[in-house]
């Protein structure tokens, strides 16, 4: 007879050796703490840039001395303000709740994915759409300055940077709602 | 030495809050379950001990809003699953490996030989059996293994008792299966 026909595999799986991992509190502390801070930098990176932008363009207002400029400016910082108040109702990540199941879990992580994947697919609309048309007013107040010579090359100039920058911000935004749309999948293969 | 016994070297600073104290009760009682569940999760043994580390940093951060609504050990075996199915979930990227379900790995042919088994090798098959098991159903195997009741299964996974009752009855043929022991596994 052997010796597994002896015991059962429960016992056997509960009678297993193992070495128990010593963590101190203050470890645990200091872990939680590293990633707590991580998660706050991100968020004030992200907001101290959108308010030195506001600044900057703020600075552009005062100091500008037609009302066209002044519009767009004012356009520009009405933009940023409003992808700042989206970025928060939409983009913060909420943390997975301790005191559910491991199914009401999983619905939970999936349903934050999705949602994220729809803040990254939307970008046009919440992101690129809101900066138009102080893109447009900047092509606007560029027309009516008296400076003809320069004119079309600069303004063809300015334009093809925005486009850039727009692609830019589309193109890192895809490659987000790509990697996400791979979580979700692997997501789904190991769990359905 | 004990589980407890081990444990009980935690270092605790003087002023210890009630999280710190929960936290500290958790892991002198279920430390050593922690490290079979991570042994589920995880066969290489540097990464496991990331994971573990992960389990317990969450564990401890989890014990901030223990309100008592469920028993301690409802709770530290769902935050540690969910931290160990978040792990397979990030594994899979770098892994080419399937994961299967309790029936689809009932339906595979008997890959196992029929040769008699000593404890080591009973355990490193129990292990290869749940590394190839989806997160939910490899929480069920190792709840059953540890001893839980399907109420208390039920409670952790979120699973009805239907569904429990089923997924053990299935657990007990394949482990009677795998190790030729005729179904004797206990209840």
């Amino acid at each position: 007879m052997t010796e597994l026909q002896n015991n059962s595999v429960q016992e056997i799986w509960q009678s297993q050796p193992v070495e128990v991992t010593k963590v101190s509190v203050e470890e645990l502390r200091r872990r939680a703490g590293r990633f707590e801070r991580k998660i706050r930098w991100r968020n004030i990176r992200e907001y101290v840039a959108s308010l030195i932008a506001a600044g900057l363009m703020g600075y552009f207002y005062i100091t500008a001395h037609d009302v066209a400029s002044r519009v767009t400016f004012a356009l520009f910082i009405a933009a940023m303000l409003w992808i700042v108040i989206a970025l928060h109702r939409m983009g913060s990540a909420r943390r997975t709740p301790h005191d559910v199941d491991t199914l009401t879990t999983q619905q939970f992580y999936r349903a934050e994915l999705e949602r994220q994947l729809a803040v990254v697919k939307n970008v046009w609309w919440w992101y690129l759409a809101p900066m138009v048309p102080g893109m447009i007013g900047c092509s606007v107040s560029y027309i009516m300055k008296p400076h003809h010579a320069a004119t079309w090359a600069g303004l063809a100039f300015m334009n093809a940077l925005f486009i850039v920058s727009f692609y830019g911000v589309w193109k890192l935004n895809t490659r987000a709602a790509h990697c996400l749309e791979r979580m979700i999948n692997d997501l789904n293969v190991a769990t359905q | 030495m004990s589980t407890k016994e081990l444990v009980s070297t935690i270092e605790i600073p003087a002023t210890t809050s009630r999280q710190d104290e929960l936290y500290q009760e958790g892991a002198a009682t279920y430390g050593a379950a922690l490290e079979r569940l991570a042994r589920a999760y995880e066969a290489d043994a540097d990464v496991r001990r990331d994971l573990l580390q992960d389990i317990h940093v969450e564990l401890w951060r989890s014990f901030q809003t223990f309100d008592g609504r469920c028993s301690m050990r409802t709770w530290i075996y769902r935050v540690a699953h969910n931290v160990g199915a978040s792990h397979i979930i990030r594994q899979r990227r770098n892994r080419a490996d399937t994961l299967v379900g309790l029936e689809e790995l009932e339906n595979l042919p008997d890959a196992t030989s029929n040769q008699a088994l000593d404890r080591n090798q009973a355990l490193d098959r129990l292990l290869q059996l749940m590394q190839q098991l989806k997160p939910l159903d490899r929480h069920v195997i190792l709840s059953y293994l540890e001893g839980l009741d399907a109420a208390a299964i039920g409670e952790i996974t979120g699973l009805s008792a239907t569904n429990v009752a089923t997924k053990i009855h299935r657990i007990k043929n394949l482990l009677a299966r795998w190790f030729q022991q005729g179904g004797k596994s206990n209840d």
